[in-house]
């Protein structure tokens, strides 16, 4: 592959990633806060007061590198991938636009407020602003995944001839915006920002638990976080079904890879594990879930419906766009998809059991340790989400819009990630890659450890110095 | 000049930019400042303080600013961050160093730790206010872009025409006259930006902060005025060769705009571009600088609200003629007129623009109007007795 390109993924990926570890704590962080200020402000208990100034200067240490890697990101569309950026710019840069003029205002602008306002603004504006922030965090999500639906899924859009070369332009924007792909994955999201925050606020009451100190505290922390968390799980575990099924429509060869389905069958089978030969286009290892037809059901709703294989796919996909590799790496997509499902149904449980045992929490140790280390699986289950999104969706960046399982509607708008790459040299890449990497990767290990030192604290009564 | 819907986004680009510049500005010049304005550690913290709950939300002007450039002028966008790639690397680094250092400075005792946020603070919002200037400069002057469209690559759009490591030291390279101006714009910039600051802490806190903020800005203020002279004397030798006049139809132009911009053309070059609308400049020009004179009077009788008030006028007037001066070019190509970005060939379609706008007209009020209440609710003045006086009182509790 060419090394410009490689490296320019792998900067976008890396960037990517980082944001995505400081994205859904802060999406669900906020709204857990928020919460919190509200149940003190209504009930007028101090430990929900107590609780709001603790997690929210959690949130707040996790928010910086949060703006820090977005701010990247956002330019990386122009310094990257200048072509897709020219060739999308039409439509793709209203959401991103928007974004900043609706969401990132309100969001950081609120904050502000928040947490500088403690005993400062009257307590109505500090309740409002904990909540308009919270609001606008969420808002940023959903108008950066409508961006991004748009890509996996273009409607709306027409492709002219312009100027100053060819590209897609808006043709109906409300399709746009009710983009159905995008909202499946706002919901997806924003659940998994919930889940994400719930398990981290559970994780480190565990560990003060397991100690014995604050209690009463982190008991009652404890408990906002597993019905807060049962909640979105289930939600979480519902919604990624819708998702799934927004897939196999518009995107027949992502789903294809997802399911390690190399030959179209209808009465399709789920695969609970598969080892796949992508030369040989043929799965090696196969172990299915008993339940015939449950694959169909799932992706088209109905038992004998028919799902197209990767190996016709291939076909049909060189047939209209000439030769070329149209499937991802199958393994990869695969286990990405199984795991995160997989830890889906986990989430579940553990928010089950932890509300079993909840009455003797600070002594049910078995629970309190498993809580502990669960921490890194719910960012491990948003990173694979993402790769199989965005590793599914290759080689295109924009997807051809295609509908109702593998109809093709509008071929000439699907852009392949290899075209849409900016002419740049080996030596500026490899330079920003290197340093991005090294800055994300220091500063996200000073991040952990504030968030540690912080964190095991646990809440104490000093003013907020900054 | 026309009022359609490319000028109309023109000017609003131009607003956000403005809206970055003065609520940003503010912020990183108080970065520049805080080693010099604060001895010990608590005066330290009150200058940090006194932007603390605004910067991330000025730090948004920037990113509007982008998405709307990429909204309104994808064209322009994808063209200028590419061609300007480790430039705006640069830049990006240093806002994501200032963005965590304001984070993690006071979160930890130790002066090991708070002396390297320390440093981060200061270099990194130079570095910002430097660069951001370098690049006015750089695209006022012209750049080296050309027009794929033009030779029938109807894919890639408008490409730099140098490669790394050049097309980067040719940005601040003095023997290019673009890399000069560049240079010009920045180091005023700079000053700009320090005087802008030197109004917020005289605005925001007083004391020893706010007193030695103002001899800061007695000192700079001339420097600034000199430089911004050079600047507008340089501004008015730029000029622009034309390599194929055929090839004009690609800058998209509206027709009449075509043949006022022919009419001007001496030989194949475009002479003193930045002037076009000479009186409108004048006047903006002028109006800049008596609200730098009347900057001085404020800061003078430390009136910190009306010199930020004059800081604020003299950017946007200094802006706007900036804009009317390069109107309707975007950026200009150093190797042929014909190969420039205009606000025509540039932008996006009548239907995004549209939208844009009715969504631009809708909440650029209200959000305007939010950010105006909450400076209002958090421009109480701070000092270190205050900030003392609040930690005892803390303890208490
Ligand atoms: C806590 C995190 C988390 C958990 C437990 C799950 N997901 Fe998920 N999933 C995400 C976090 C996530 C994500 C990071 O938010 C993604 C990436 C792209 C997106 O929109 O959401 C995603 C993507 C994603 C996609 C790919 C979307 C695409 O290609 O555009 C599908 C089909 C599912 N999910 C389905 C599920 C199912 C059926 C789950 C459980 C049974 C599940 N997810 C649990
Ligand atoms: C699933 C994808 C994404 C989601 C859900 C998301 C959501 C968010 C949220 C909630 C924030 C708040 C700050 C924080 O991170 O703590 C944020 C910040 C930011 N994001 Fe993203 N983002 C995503 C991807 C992107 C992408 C692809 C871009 C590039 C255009 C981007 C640009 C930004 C920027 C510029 C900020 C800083 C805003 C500020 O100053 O407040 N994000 N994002
Ligand atoms: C924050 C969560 C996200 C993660 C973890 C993520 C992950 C990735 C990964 C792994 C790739 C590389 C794929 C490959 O080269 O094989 C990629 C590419 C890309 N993603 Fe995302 N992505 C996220 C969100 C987004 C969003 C919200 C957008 C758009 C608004 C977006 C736009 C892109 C683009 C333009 C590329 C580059 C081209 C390509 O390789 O396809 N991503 N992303």
């Amino acid at each position: 592959m060419d090394f410009v390109l490689l490296v320019s993924r792998l900067q976008f990926a890396m960037t990517a990633f980082f944001h995505f570890i400081f994205v859904p704590l802060t999406l669900g962080l906020s709204t857990l806060s928020a919460l919190m200020l509200t149940l003190h402000y209504t009930t007028g208990k101090e430990i929900y007061r107590d609780m709001a100034k603790f997690w929210s200067k959690l949130f707040a240490i996790n928010f910086a590198l949060g703006v820090a890697t977005g701010l990247v990101h956002e330019f990386e569309f122009g310094m990257n991938w200048s072509v897709y950026s020219r060739f999308v710019g039409d439509i793709f840069g209203a959401p991103l636009a928007i974004e900043g003029l609706l969401a990132f205002f309100m969001e950081s602008t609120f904050m502000g407020v928040f947490l500088f306002g403690w005993d400062k603004v009257p307590k109505a504006v500090h309740l409002l602003a904990a909540w308009l922030s919270a609001i606008g965090s969420n808002l940023s999500a959903l108008w950066i995944l409508i961006a991004n639906g748009w890509m996996q899924h273009p409607v709306g859009a027409k492709v002219s001839m312009f100027v100053a070369g060819k590209r897609a332009e808006l043709a109906d924007w409300w399709s746009v915006v009710f983009n159905s792909v995008a909202d499946v994955k706002f919901w997806h999201t924003a659940t998994a920002g919930m889940v994400l925050s719930s398990v981290f606020v559970l994780s480190v009451s565990a560990y003060h638990l397991l100690k014995k100190q604050h209690v009463e505290f982190f008991k009652k922390s404890a408990y906002i976080a597993l019905i807060f968390g049962l909640i979105a799980s289930i939600g979480e575990v519902i919604i990624g079904d819708f998702h799934a099924h927004e897939v196999a429509k518009t995107q027949p060869t992502k789903l294809a890879a997802m399911e390690a389905l190399w030959d179209t069958k209808s009465h399709a089978n789920i695969q609970l594990a598969v080892w796949a030969d992508q030369k040989a286009q043929k799965n090696i290892i196969e172990i299915p879930l008993p339940i015939p037809g449950l694959l169909s059901f799932l992706a088209t709703h109905d038992f004998n419906g028919k799902l197209l294989g990767a190996k016709d796919l291939q076909k049909m996909f060189e047939a209209k766009f000439g030769p070329g590799n149209y499937i991802p790496p199958v393994n990869f997509v695969f286990w990405a998809f199984h795991i995160m499902v997989y830890l889906g149904f986990f989430f579940v449980i553990l928010f089950i059991w932890g509300l079993i045992k909840y009455k003797d929490l600070e002594n049910a140790t078995g629970f309190l340790k498993v809580a502990l280390y669960s921490l890194p699986l719910p960012y491990i289950a948003c990173w694979l989400g993402w790769a199989t999104a965005e590793v599914g969706r290759q080689p295109w960046i924009v997807y051809p819009l295609t509908d109702d399982y593998g109809k093709i509607l509008l071929p000439d708008i699907g852009l392949k990630t290899a075209q849409a790459v900016s002419p740049l040299t080996n030596i500026e890449v490899i330079i920003t890659y290197i340093i991005f990497l090294a800055t994300f990767t220091g500063l996200a290990i000073a991040d952990f450890y504030l968030l540690a030192k912080f964190a095991s604290k646990g809440p104490e009564k000093e003013a907020e110095l900054y | 000049m026309h009022f359609d819907l490319q000028t109309i986004w023109a000017i609003l680009v131009t607003i956000l930019i403005a809206g970055y510049i003065i609520t940003d500005g503010f912020d990183l010049g108080v970065g520049i400042l805080h080693g010099l304005v604060a001895k010990t550690d608590i005066e330290k913290r009150v200058t940090i303080n006194a932007i603390g709950p605004v910067w991330d939300g000025n730090e948004v002007w920037f990113i509007t600013a982008g998405g709307a450039a990429f909204a309104a002028f994808p064209e322009l966008y994808a063209a200028l961050f590419s061609s300007l790639y480790i430039a705006l690397f640069v830049v990006l680094l240093a806002l994501i160093y200032r963005a965590v250092s304001f984070e993690f400075r006071s979160k930890e005792e130790s002066e090991g730790w708070r002396k390297f946020w320390d440093q981060s603070i200061f270099w990194s919002s130079l570095l910002v206010a430097l660069l951001i200037g370098v690049a006015i400069g750089n695209i006022l002057a012209g750049i080296p872009i050309k027009n794929s469209a033009i030779e029938g690559d109807l894919l890639h759009g408008f490409v730099y025409a140098e490669k790394f490591p050049i097309s980067f030291i040719n940005l601040v390279n003095p023997f290019t006259f673009h890399g000069l101006f560049g240079l010009l714009v920045g180091v005023t910039t700079v000053l700009f930006i320090i005087m802008h600051g030197v109004s917020w802490l005289i605005w925001k806190t007083e004391g020893s902060i706010a007193e030695r903020a103002r001899n800061i800005g007695m000192k700079v203020w001339l420097p600034f005025v000199i430089m911004y002279v050079i600047c507008t004397g340089v501004a008015y030798m730029i000029s622009f060769k034309i390599g194929d006049p055929s090839k004009l139809k690609f800058l998209n132009l509206p027709q009449d705009m075509m043949q006022q911009v022919a009419s001007m053309v001496q030989g194949n070059v475009l002479p003193h571009a930045l002037f076009r609308f000479p009186v409108i400049e004048l006047i903006l020009i002028v109006l800049a600088a008596l609200c730098a004179v009347g900057w001085l009077l404020a800061v003078k009788n430390m009136k910190g609200g009306q010199a930020f008030f004059f800081t604020t006028l003299t950017f946007i007037f200094a802006g706007f003629a900036v804009m009317f001066g390069a109107y309707p070019l975007a950026v200009p190509s150093s190797l042929g007129l014909e190969h420039s970005i205009t606000i025509y060939n540039g932008c996006s379609s009548h239907l995004t623009l549209t939208v844009m706008l009715v969504a631009a007209l809708i909440f650029a009020p209200i959000v305007i109007a939010y950010q105006a209440w909450v400076y209002k609710m958090f421009l109480f003045k701070i000092s270190p007795e205050s900030l003392k006086k609040e930690l005892e009182e803390a303890k208490e509790h």
